[in-house]
């Protein structure tokens, strides 16, 4: 058996440091805060917050607009897995698929919701199309289709990753038993896939409920708790107690949310192995499927497609001629392009730093026999759990009159933190997987157990390496909610500027930057995806 | 009596079987033997009815039933991993086929099953409480009830431990001649094969290089294949298990 050492303890240190600073201690904070009018203690804050009418309608909108979005969301997301995973539909249909719905992923949420201002809205593309505004975009229909276009990607990769290890021969069992094809859905699709069809809800249900981009964009008048709690931070009016029982308010859902989703996991079964067997062909089953997968794809297809007319034609939406203009005029702008580079510093940042540290908490976790070492698992579901929106509140109350106040530092560490878990999950993941006596090996070959980690388990973890680069990298380049409220002006960065650009409406800037955006994470994720690809290729090779 | 055709198989243009032509007759325990990637998974299936074979015949009792589809051919396969469904217990998965067609089993021949089996205290058991052994023949009943024309055995022995493999092969021996029932076991283990069937299928790269009684391949193998692959190996263990008892226990 593996000994603990003092490496391991020397790693593990600065890491349980870094969560008390960055995660506990700031969220206690706010938490404390949320009792106190001056120096007073006092629950007075949450009985007006509960009082007050707008918050209480917020509070039910958001719940409603997000309960709407998610139970649409997990069915799209559910029969487009089933698409890919149980049709025998054309693979090039299944790619287009697999890609059409997540490319959206590699942009900011606030973007969603001029995009669909473009689509739907008066002077939109589809409105132009029919004549006439099929219906308002702001408010409600604008909330309920942003969020379904932001956690389709979300809900689709979840659904799809399950149903891939759904051992198809249970297909075999089904028909060779003579089921009608109800009873065969139910035992071989639906009743696997429970565990992760309710995940997916929940999962979907938090996202939009703590989702501030789309909101911002497309809200109107639309009360949502999101919009709420920026109003009372950095609205004209300053309610920081208001802020703090609010993020408290958002907690609950989130709360509730992780609770319910590890009861669900009872629900989960997994197979032992993973048989593949070939599907039965079925005409009218393949064909439905393969036009529904073709309208989804067209569809966000087409409400995306604004985005890349808009800022080449020179004055949408009477003159359609094709011009650079709007694409030089940023180029052009100090300002635009010095936010752009800030963005990169911070993505670049938070991906190298992010991958440390996960991939550092994930080996103690895995592969040490550390004490302690399971506080990393409780560190990864509550960054899991705390929305971006409330950790960075939480931030600005710690953080307010330190030095780190407004500097790159504050908002990477808030991006490690915020998207801790995914990276940490699969970096975790790969860990257990490989063989559990590599270090006792090495250990006998005389080497110290730093070394073995250099040369053994990194060399063999990769690709896995790179999909959480790519993984931190996207996610610090879109995020909004995270560090809207952390970014100050020499610290601005696309997403957020994005959302100043607005009261000037410059939609044109908006939509530049975006396809900057898009542009710059389409490279990363390609990249990571070639690079991992490729390595494994050559490996196998030289095998 | 189930009768293979000039059966081939190729996918684009790697030819997997080639030309097969066999006869088994019924109530027949049949082994096709050989090794990975000889093409003996393939037969099973098309045998099955999952895939089509690129040209051939399958006739079953004087009918043609290569274009029948899997469910109108009324064959059975027991998996080697066994593919119970987890989320049901022993008994749900007994009867879960019985439950789609109005096949008249009354409580009592349902019960034989489970009794010629030995099922009985298992029946509330979830799936994953199950040893091996047990897996295998909650997985036998399951297909057992369905009175499968004929049954199909996958790699039956490879995921048991040793000790229970010979009470297995006992068993299927037993069901084979209870029910009259024409039962196909694909495997690799020649051992396992001429102990366990009344003929052996020995596949090579998509040819039937030998089809016979266990006699008849052991006493005159036909190829060299049949004697490096099959009698080879069993030569050694004989020679191993001689060593380790002595000559006169032989």
């Amino acid at each position: 058996m593996l000994k603990t050492n003092k490496m391991m303890k020397l790693i593990f240190l600065p890491i349980l440091l870094f969560f008390l600073f960055f995660l506990i201690v700031p969220l206690l904070y706010m938490f404390w805060q949320s009792f106190k009018i001056g120096h007073v203690v006092t629950t007075q804050n949450y009985i007006e917050a509960l009082q007050s009418i707008e918050i209480r309608e917020a509070f039910t909108n958001s719940f409603k607009v997000s309960f709407v979005a998610s139970v649409i969301t997990t069915v799209l997301a559910f029969l487009l897995a089933y698409a890919v995973h149980f049709t025998t539909m054309h693979r090039h249909t299944k790619k287009l698929v697999q890609i059409g719905i997540t490319l959206p992923m590699l942009l900011p949420t606030i973007t969603y919701g001029f995009v669909l201002i473009y689509t739907f809205g008066n002077q939109g593309i589809l409105t132009k199309l029919v004549g006439q505004p099929l219906f308002t975009i702001y408010g409600y229909n604008g909330l309920v289709i942003g969020y379904v276009l932001y956690t389709l990607p979300v809900a689709f990769i979840l659904m799809q990753n399950s149903m891939q290890y759904i051992d198809k021969r249970f297909l075999l069992v089904s028909m060779l038993m003579h089921d009608h094809s109800m009873r065969r859905f139910y035992h071989t699709v639906f009743r696997p896939m429970l565990g992760t069809v309710g995940g997916a809800f929940i999962l979907t249900f938090v996202l939009s409920f703590t989702d501030f981009g789309i909101p911002a964009s497309v809200g109107g008048n639309y009360r949502v708790i999101a919009t709420e709690l920026y109003q009372a931070m950095l609205g004209s009016i300053v309610h920081f107690e208001r802020g703090a029982v609010i993020s408290v308010f958002m907690l609950v859902p989130a709360v509730l949310g992780v609770v319910i989703l590890t009861i669900l996991e009872r629900f989960n079964f997994q197979y032992k192995q993973v048989g593949q067997s070939e599907l039965v062909k079925h005409r009218l089953r393949d064909g439905l499927f393969t036009i529904y997968s073709i309208l989804c794809v067209t569809v966000v297809g087409i409400i995306f497609s604004t985005m890349f007319i808009v800022p080449f034609t020179k004055g949408y939406p009477y003159d359609f001629s094709f011009t650079l203009e709007h694409v030089q005029n940023v180029l052009a702008e100090k300002d635009l392009t010095k936010v752009y580079i800030n963005s990169l510093i911070v993505a670049v940042l938070t991906a190298i730093f992010g991958v440390g540290i996960t991939f550092m908490s994930a080996l103690l976790n895995a592969r040490t026999p550390l004490k302690g070492r399971k506080s990393l698992d409780v560190a990864s579901m509550m960054t899991n759990t705390v929305p971006g929106m409330v950790l960075g509140l939480s931030y600005l109350f710690f953080f307010n009159g330190s030095s780190l106040k407004g500097t790159f530092l504050i908002i990477i560490a808030c991006n490690i933190v915020h998207f801790f878990t995914t990276p940490y999950l699969m970096a975790k993941n790969s860990l257990q997987k490989m063989d559990p006596t590599w270090e006792v090996t090495a250990e006998l070959l005389k080497d110290s157990w730093l070394k073995t980690v250099i040369r053994i388990i990194l060399p063999n973890i990769r690709p896995t390496i790179y999909q959480m680069f790519s993984y931190y990298f996207l996610n610090a380049m879109v995020t909004v909610s995270g560090v809207i409220f952390l970014v100050s002006t020499k610290t601005m960065l696309v997403s957020t500027r994005i959302k100043e650009l607005q009261h000037f409406a410059k939609y044109t800037d908006i939509f530049v930057l975006s396809i900057f955006i898009l542009c710059t994470n389409l490279i990363v994720k390609l990249g990571c995806d070639y690079i991992a690809a490729h390595k494994e290729k050559t490996e196998e090779i030289s095998k | 009596m189930l009768e293979l055709k000039n059966i081939s198989k190729s996918y684009k243009n790697k030819k997997v079987l080639v030309d097969i032509n066999v006869t088994i007759e019924s109530g027949e325990i049949i082994s096709l033997l050989g090794p990975s990637g000889c093409g003996k998974t393939t037969l099973l299936n098309i045998i099955l009815g999952l895939v089509d074979p690129t040209a051939g015949q399958l006739v079953y009792n004087g009918q043609d039933i290569s274009k029948q589809s899997m469910q109108e051919r009324g064959f059975n396969i027991v998996f080697q991993d066994f593919a119970l469904f987890p989320h049901l217990n022993a008994y749900d998965n007994i009867v879960y086929g019985l439950k789609n067609r109005n096949l008249q089993m009354s409580k009592e021949e349902i019960q034989e099953y489970i009794d010629f089996l030995e099922l009985a205290p298992h029946l509330h058991k979830k799936i994953h409480e199950l040893s091996g052994g047990q897996k295998q023949r909650v997985s036998i009943a399951r297909t057992l009830v369905m009175q499968p024309k004929i049954l199909l055995l996958d790699e039956p022995l490879s995921a048991l431990d040793g000790v229970i493999k010979e009470s297995i092969k006992e068993r299927i021996k037993s069901i084979a001649s209870e029910f009259n029932l024409t039962t196909i076991i694909v495997t690799h283990d020649p051992e396992e094969a001429l102990t366990l069937s009344d003929k052996v299928m020995i596949i090579n790269e998509g040819t039937v290089a030998q089809f016979g009684t266990p006699h008849e391949i052991v006493t005159a193998p036909k190829n060299q294949f049949v004697e490096d692959f099959i009698l080879r190996q069993l030569q050694i263990k004989r020679h191993n298990i001689y060593q380790l008892f002595g000559e006169t226990y032989a």
